[in-house]
């Protein structure tokens, strides 16, 4: 019978309940499907690692001879050493202004043992007598290619036709990138393409030296034990990089994703979930105080508080099995597109969407047990009644002057509804707290969403507009003479400025503290590649000493006047020192900026140039592409617009990723408001009714409830301005990283756009109660007792 | 004398679960200017609906319900809220007033939405109340309350007062301080008091007595001579 009292209970003040099922619904999805997700993802990697094979280390070098690799492979620690050629190539589409690049890398041809295989998805083996090649799939696609065909690209200044055999992945390159200052890959304009040594030896000329070698530990030795072996015997090769598996891009990333979904799989629903509880809590004492005659008849009965606190209970239960229910299944449904669109991030094979039951049933537990928790406090009160005591109606709410009265000035500005809403926060404690915090937590998610948005395209946009000027930029295959390449390109029509850079690869090292990065060596009078300081002003190059971005600083412990040890492949002696002059905040990229000709005078090769920055006219852009994009000298050419275009494209799906954040923090934020508001309405039913009668209208009626609610959320939404920003910079914290830093920058607009969305929930809460307040019918209201 | 209140066939009929109630039948009424007249009936008699009736709380079913020249009957709630607030107080038995506001500020509420309101701190003084100005509703007793309450309607400076059991949750002494007032109100500022009760006793100190039986108006008696409120007993 009292299953059905509840059943009963439930319904009638459905709305509410509803309103929380959705909360802890939302909060169950996220962990279900973000959960579900990761493990899919986790398993494709562990599997196709596995299987595959991924090397430990990573070395780069400029060349070095098969001989050496073998006795290399001798070095104890090393169980396997292998050398392959890691070229990019441009490849020339006929037709096409931007450019496109393959990086060829050389594979086995599937006799030999190998440490990292290539999985041929499609297609014929490779042939070491023929110059085909194998192709990831996502380059194939992007550019409407299919097995048969023929690519042509540029290799030593030669235009060749690689024959496509088939379509392959490796783990390496799960997430192609081109390099680590991309944000995203493009498959577009880039691929991973895989060939026999001996193709490649014949296409790059006999005499092309293995560049790149790959290392599987022995049994109980560690990376840096083998590191410190390996790299003074590299050091004489121009070895340029080297790195544990770790910090290879592709697993970088890949790695990265998974602990950040998983971080926000059990989290985040901690939130919505506490949310949750919050509401049944409140909804439960409100309907024990509504029912204390109830409780006293059934105590008069002979029920014993534990069967009526069991009966209490019930609700909270209910609400928690069908939200557990609604939210794991949606989750584990939703688990599959969500999966779906990680294939179209990251290239792994096996992935898939996966039908288990594991999370669905921790899910359940999970909502099970908030909801018993949030009903056990909501109705220890019910228990504690002596049947008698229940029977009697409560005291009647004393009103008391409060604290903030003393301010006679505002306590004098007010109406008396505005007195009324200000006595009434006081005198329901918990709840406005409750109600406090809520919107404080719905606001600063609203703008955490709003900020990440903003931000990234406030960091494109600085990066562009103010940091990197320039229309193209031209990286040449080897370094050129600075002057005679400047003198070259001026003479091309349209062109408007020209400027050299020096980029040099170095290893940075302070203390024992070490990174690997590239300097990049500019003019003194740069206007296409701008260092910019805290104030968002121009610094100067020093004529001696380094400009370090913040993040190598920080990497390094490195700070103003710190002497930084150098060494490099392109130095001349060993290592040299030099101060750090100042640091800058940079948020895409590690590097290190000297003046150019510093960098030239310390590599001691004369003045050189390894790329150049141009500006032109708008119509002479195709007119230069066209001149360089088969140039033998020329390894790669950007193009900005390319750039901004691809950019925009990529953050279309981020955004909406983004957004759906917002949309749950919104409908959180309605049902804190609504289902409060609505336990309001009911238990001051008679006195807004009594108001009614006196002649107010239902919206003066209204403004007792909404001045309440509109003090708080604007205290909350204050509160909330620090808590959005403690919450950035911890996002920011786990999810920064060499590739690029969040900046921490106070951004208007996110709290604009979140003060806007929390206005707007607590608008429609309020709509939805004038309506109610509307439906009164004056004489019932009046008619019931206390 | 003038009439304010004319109903003609008044009907009121409502659900109850699945019962049809009619509270009220065919009742027709007239309400003078300055009167105070007593409606009496046992409970159920229907008292309480005409009286949400006239107050505008509740519309009828049938009939045609004039206030002066305004029909009621027809009015949306738009408009019965601006009659509400402009024409009449009500005095519930139950006081309704607002638990976290001070006497004053209870009536000060009723004044900030009525268009020529007395000061409500010279009408908590007239009902002897000067000294409990700051005093919540929980520190005053019931016919303090009660007083309170006889304050915030006639701040409004209304048309008329309807009294639903004024005295029905007082004492007998306090019961008559309030009735006090109420004739007070009708006599001095020549206001209308509508008063519903079951109490025949209060029915003596009436210009007028209606009374309702089955939701009928039975029959109405005029007093030539009305008692005061203190020779009233019951």
């Amino acid at each position: 019978m009292l299953w059905r009292k509840m059943v009963r209970d439930v319904l009638e003040s459905k709305a509410a309940y509803l309103a929380c099922l959705v909360v802890i619904s939302i909060g169950l999805m996220v962990y279900t499907s973000l959960n579900l997700t990761a493990d899919n993802l986790w398993q494709a990697k562990e599997n196709f690692y596995r299987e595959y094979g991924f090397p430990d280390g990573f070395a780069t070098v400029k060349g070095i001879p098969d001989a050496e690799i073998r006795r290399l492979a001798a070095l104890p620690g090393i169980d396997q050493l292998e050398g392959r050629i890691v070229q990019d190539v441009r490849v020339v589409f006929p037709g096409r202004e931007e450019s496109a690049f393959l990086r060829l890398v050389t594979v086995g041809t599937g006799q030999e043992k190998t440490m990292s295989k290539v999985k041929l998805l499609a297609g014929l083996p490779l042939d070491p007598h023929q110059p085909g090649i194998w192709v990831d799939p996502q380059f194939l696609a992007a550019n409407e290619l299919k097995i048969g065909e023929e690519i042509p690209v540029i290799i030593g200044g030669r235009k060749v036709f690689l024959e496509i055999r088939g379509q392959a992945q490796s783990p390496e390159f799960v997430y192609p990138m081109r390099n680590a200052q991309d944000l995203f890959p493009d498959p577009r304009s880039f691929g991973i393409a895989y060939l026999p040594l001996p193709v490649m030896r014949s296409l790059a000329g006999e005499g092309a030296q293995i560049n790149q070698l790959i290392f599987q530990l022995k049994p109980g030795f560690s990376y840096q034990d083998v590191e410190s072996w390996l790299e003074p015997r590299l050091e004489r090769f121009g070895l340029l990089a080297l790195y544990p598996a770790k910090d290879q891009v592709s697993n970088f990333i890949l790695n990265q994703e998974l602990s950040s979904t998983e971080a926000t799989a059990n989290t985040m629903p901690l939130l919505f979930l506490a949310v949750g509880a919050v509401i049944l809590y409140i909804l439960l004492k409100r309907i024990i105080e509504q029912q204390r005659g109830q409780i006293g008849t059934l105590r008069s009965f002979g029920y014993s508080s534990r069967e009526i606190q069991a009966h209490y209970l019930s609700y909270p239960l209910i609400i928690g099995l069908a939200g557990g229910l609604l939210g794991s299944l949606s989750g584990l449904w939703l688990s599959f597109p969500m999966t779906a669109m990680y294939q179209a991030f990251f290239h792994l094979p096996g992935l898939q969407g996966n039908f288990s039951l594991d999370y669905v049933l921790l899910a359940l537990l999970l909502s099970v047990g908030f909801a018993l928790l949030a009903g056990y406090f909501g109705s220890r009160q019910a228990m504690l009644l002596s049947p008698a005591e229940a029977m009697r109606p409560p005291a009647p709410p004393s009103g008391r002057h409060i604290s903030l009265e003393r301010w006679h000035w505002f306590w004098q500005s007010l109406t008396v509804q505005g007195k009324m809403a200000t006595r009434n926060l006081f005198r329901h404690r918990q709840r406005s707290f409750f109600t406090f915090v809520g919107i404080t937590f719905c606001f600063s998610m609203i703008a955490v969403t709003g900020y990440f948005n903003n931000i990234i395209s406030v960091m494109i946009f600085d990066q562009m507009t103010k940091v990197q000027t320039h229309d193209i930029k031209i990286t040449f295959a080897a370094p050129l003479s600075a002057t005679g390449t400047r003198r070259e390109l001026l003479k091309l029509p349209g062109i408007k400025r020209v400027e050299t850079l020096l980029e040099a690869p170095a290893t940075l090292k302070h203390g024992w503290q070490e990174r690997e990065t590239v300097i990049i060596g500019l003019g003194r009078d740069a206007e296409l590649f701008n260092l910019l300081g805290e104030d968002g002003r121009r610094v100067l190059l020093p004529e001696r000493g380094l400009i370090l971005s913040s993040q190598l600083a920080e990497a390094l412990g490195a700070k103003e006047g710190t002497i930084i040890t150098l060494e490099s492949a392109l130095l001349r002696g060993d290592s040299i020192s030099l101060p750090v002059y100042t640091i800058i905040p940079q948020y895409m990229g590690i590097n290190a900026y000297m003046d150019k000709e510093a960098l030239s005078r310390v590599l001691g090769q004369g003045e050189l140039a390894t790329s150049a920055l141009l500006v032109a006219e708008e119509k002479a852009l195709p007119l230069i592409t066209e001149k360089y994009r088969e140039a033998s000298q020329v390894a790669t050419m950007e193009n900005r617009s390319q750039l901004l275009e691809n950019f925009n494209e990529m953050m279309a799906t981020y955004g909406f990723t983004i957004w759906i954040l917002a949309v749950f923090a919104f409908i959180t934020g309605f049902a804190v408001i609504y289902s409060f508001s609505i336990v309001a309405l009911a238990e001051r039913k008679r006195e807004l009714a009594s108001l009614r009668v006196l002649g107010m209208t239902p919206g003066e009626v209204l403004q007792i409830l909404t001045f309440e609610q509109w003090l708080l959320a604007l205290a909350a939404m204050l509160a909330g301005i620090p808590l959005t920003l403690q919450l950035i910079s911890l996002m920011a914290q786990a999810m920064g990283s060499d590739l690029f830093t969040l900046p921490l920058i106070f951004e208007p607009n996110s709290f604009v756009i979140a003060a806007v969305g929390t206005a707007c929930f607590i608008l429609l809460a309020q709509w939805t109660l004038l309506r109610q307040i509307r439906r009164f019918s004056l004489v019932e209201a009046l008619k019931e007792r206390d | 004398m003038e009439v304010i209140l004319t109903g003609r066939k008044l009907s009121k009929s409502y659900q109850l679960g699945e019962v049809r109630v009619q509270a009220l039948r065919d009742v027709d009424i007239q309400i003078y200017q300055g009167e105070l007249v007593v409606v009496l009936g046992p409970s159920g008699s229907g008292k309480s609906t005409l009286l949400n009736m006239l107050g505008g709380m509740d519309k009828v079913s049938s009939g045609e319900l004039f206030y002066r020249q305004q029909p009621l009957h027809a009015m949306d709630e738009k408009g019965l809220t601006r009659y509400r607030r402009e024409a009449v107080g009500f005095i519930f038995q139950f006081y309704n007033l607002m638990p976290n506001l001070t006497a004053w500020e209870n009536v000060h509420l009723a004044t900030e939405i009525a268009a020529k309101p007395l000061s409500a701190k010279d009408v908590l003084i007239d009902v002897g109340l000067g000294e409990r100005l700051e005093h919540f509703p929980a520190q005053l007793s019931g016919g303090e309350q009660q007083r309170v309450a006889v304050a915030r309607a006639v701040a409004k400076n209304p048309e008329f007062l309807l009294c639903d059991e004024p005295t029905g949750a007082l004492d007998f002494e306090t019961g008559i301080q309030v009735l006090k007032l109420l004739r007070k109100f009708s006599r001095e500022q020549k206001r209308t008091v509508v008063l519903i009760t079951h109490n025949a006793g209060i029915a003596e100190m009436a210009d007028r007595v209606l009374y309702m039986r089955d939701g009928r108006l039975d029959r109405i008696r005029s007093n030539e001579n009305p008692l005061a409120p203190e020779e009233v007993s019951w």
